[in-house]
């Protein structure tokens, strides 16, 4: 199956380990995908629907003239905004067919509403199934206890992220934890919110979330935690010195990217995931794989 | 039906720490919680204190946690939520507790909800007879007006866990029901988007969607709370008087995706800061500084244009025109 790709604005940006990580990993997988280049930000919940909603039906309008029925994101957020969006472009079809007619028509673009978003957590275990990614893993990450952080985009709204017959989403990173040969590690948190929309607005707030997760997760044992959403890596990994300072305390909790846990699986190094970009040391889960490969 | 009740216990009067107390009550399987605290109260310890009033849904009085979820315990039937025989009971979470199960909601919700004018004032001038209003304007409006005030969507809400300054979801859903009551005047619409758009209102909330779930009669609190702020942003409104910084953060991004299509993250974080406050731009350094080394800190103002920048800034600004 061939998707379309959206990596969005902070795998291009602050987080281009993501970006690698996830062209290397879905390459080694042979899924295939094509990136979608000519297309905007989906407004990552900060924009007025007013604007974002046109933007984001050009983009699937774009997928769809590719010829393309799957939208492959790596960015909770991006899944998320494009999820309640495309359910109102398919449920409300007076609402598309006025952005069509408003916005898109001047282009010669039309949303059909054909297109179905998926995130690569979704991709991974909906489409390509558990049962063909083990044939892919090439060591186990035994020993490794990893912390799973969902975020809050990709599980809500309940209704539209994790409806019903698809009520396995909710435990999606705990089953590829597993899968891998590691060990999940419960925290209180995983599916809430990092903190990172309220950074600016109340950066108080925001890094006390940042503290609460990767704190509980240090005290649970993990000796990391994996996102599937840069804006949560950002928050809990480049800004956890921060929320140190503000906490007055050490955590010191690596924070990895889904494909990047799964590259380690799959047989690339630490330097090709590029875990030296992380702010926050990767040593522990460097010395955790060491112990395996010798066991 | 034999079920075990551990039910949470605090009187501040005689000194000790709250604990639970265990009670056996043997009900039919119909019965509901709150029918179980009822027997306890009645049959077995007189000293239960517990809220309790319309017994069908409607009043709000009894949001309780049970068995570790926000529920009207009037709603909820024993069977359904059972677990190896045990219902627990306890007070909503984030909220001060006054004796067992009862809880002051004056600071919890009362005061949040008067603070942002939950009422209409109606449009001058104002008609001869009644105001008539179309049906299909008040569908959505009658939804947020069925909220039972029971704040189980606060106890639930992330933020108000951590800054019980936010004013919440509760309060927001009921800024809704006046903002969309196309009764409602002009200049106090205008007075009521700016008040909710100050510190501790809708830009405090993280969007993560937990009012939704929390909510017992599917109010969807969350959904509510994005198209209050979108109407503020319509307006012209995008933060209230004392946090400008919001609105440099929310026209930056505009901007920014105006010009390139995509989000320059670099000019957002300065933007947001403005341009002229030093202390504000000082404060972001240690950040840049760890991320720079590691390729991590995209340069400001460098961010390349996107194919089809163009056909996007035209969307923004016919979408801006469009606003109010």
């Amino acid at each position: 199956m061939k998707y379309a790709f959206y990596p969005g604005c902070v795998s291009r940006g602050a987080c281009p380990e993501l970006y690698s990580s996830s062209v290397k990993v879905t390459e080694k997988l042979g899924i295939e995908i094509q990136e979608v280049v000519d297309v905007g930000c989906t407004g990552a919940g900060v924009l007025s629907r007013d604007l974002s909603d046109p933007i984001n039906a050009r983009t699937l309008a774009k997928v769809e003239a590719m010829g393309l029925s799957s939208l492959m994101t790596i960015c909770s957020t991006c899944q998320g905004i494009f999820t309640q969006a495309n359910h109102r472009f398919k449920n409300e079809p007076e609402y598309r067919e006025k952005i069509n007619k408003e916005y898109l028509a001047e282009e010669g673009l039309e949303y059909k509403g054909t297109v179905e978003v998926k995130h690569f957590l979704w991709v991974l275990m909906e489409d390509y199934g558990m049962e063909n990614l083990k044939p892919h893993i090439k060591r186990k990450l035994t020993g490794l206890k990893v912390a799973p952080f969902y975020g809050c985009y990709i599980r809500r709204p309940t209704s539209i992220m994790a409806p019903k017959g698809l009520l396995g989403r909710k435990t999606y990173l705990e089953d590829l934890i597993e899968l891998i040969g590691a060990e999940p590690v419960d925290s209180s948190g995983k599916s809430k919110c990092c903190g990172f929309p309220i950074l600016t607005v109340n950066e108080d707030n925001s890094m006390r979330m940042v503290s609460d997760h990767t704190g509980d997760a240090k005290n649970k044992g993990a000796d990391c935690m994996v996102t599937p959403c840069p804006l949560c890596h950002l928050n809990l990994d480049a800004n956890q010195p921060n929320a140190e300072k503000k906490a007055n305390t050490q955590i010191g909790m690596p924070i990895i990217h889904l494909p990047q846990l799964l590259g380690l699986a799959f047989g690339f190094d630490e330097k090709e995931m590029e875990l030296q970009r992380h702010i926050v040391s990767t040593e522990p889960i460097s010395r955790q794989l060491e112990v395996s490969i010798r066991s | 039906m034999e079920t075990t009740f551990k039910v949470y216990r605090f009187d501040p009067e005689n000194g000790r720490k709250p604990d639970f107390a265990t009670y056996t009550v043997d009900l039919p399987d119909s019965a509901t919680v709150m029918d179980g605290l009822r027997h306890i109260r009645d049959e077995l310890d007189p000293s239960l204190a517990f809220r309790a009033s319309c017994d069908r849904g409607s009043c709000g009085d009894c949001a309780l946690r049970i068995n570790k979820k926000g529920k009207l315990g009037c709603t909820l039937q024993i069977a359904k939520t059972v677990k190896d025989g045990v219902v627990k009971v306890e007070p909503i979470r984030n909220i001060p507790v006054l004796k067992d199960l009862v809880y002051d909601m004056e600071t919890f919700l009362w005061q949040k909800i008067k603070s942002v004018k939950p009422w209409i004032t109606p449009r001058e001038p104002e008609p001869d007879g009644e105001y008539i209003v179309a049906e299909e304007k008040l569908l959505e409006v009658r939804k947020a007006m069925s909220c039972v005030m029971c704040g189980l969507c606060d106890e639930g809400c992330v933020v108000i866990k951590i800054d019980k300054k936010f004013v919440g979801p509760a309060a927001l859903t009921k800024a809704y029901r006046a903002v969309f009551d196309p009764r409602d005047g002009e200049h106090e619409h205008n007075e009521r988007l700016t008040l909710v758009s100050e510190p501790g209102g809708v830009w405090d909330c993280t969007h993560c969607f937990e009012a939704n779930g929390h909510c017992p009669l599917g109010l969807e609190p969350t959904t509510r709370l994005f198209e209050v702020r979108d109407e503020a942003i319509r307006r012209g409104i995008r933060s209230g008087t004392k946090n400008p910084k919001v609105q440099r953060h929310y026209d930056s991004f505009v901007n920014s995706v105006k010009r390139s299509g995509w989000l320059d993250e670099g000019r957002l974080a300065i933007e947001s800061e403005g341009l002229t406050n030093i202390a504000g731009l000082a404060k972001l350094l240690p950040t840049v500084l760890r991320a720079l080394p590691k390729g991590k800190a995209p340069l400001p103002y460098l961010h390349p244009k996107r194919p089809g920048t163009q056909a996007i800034r035209r969307i923004i600004e016919k979408a801006q025109r469009r606003e109010v």
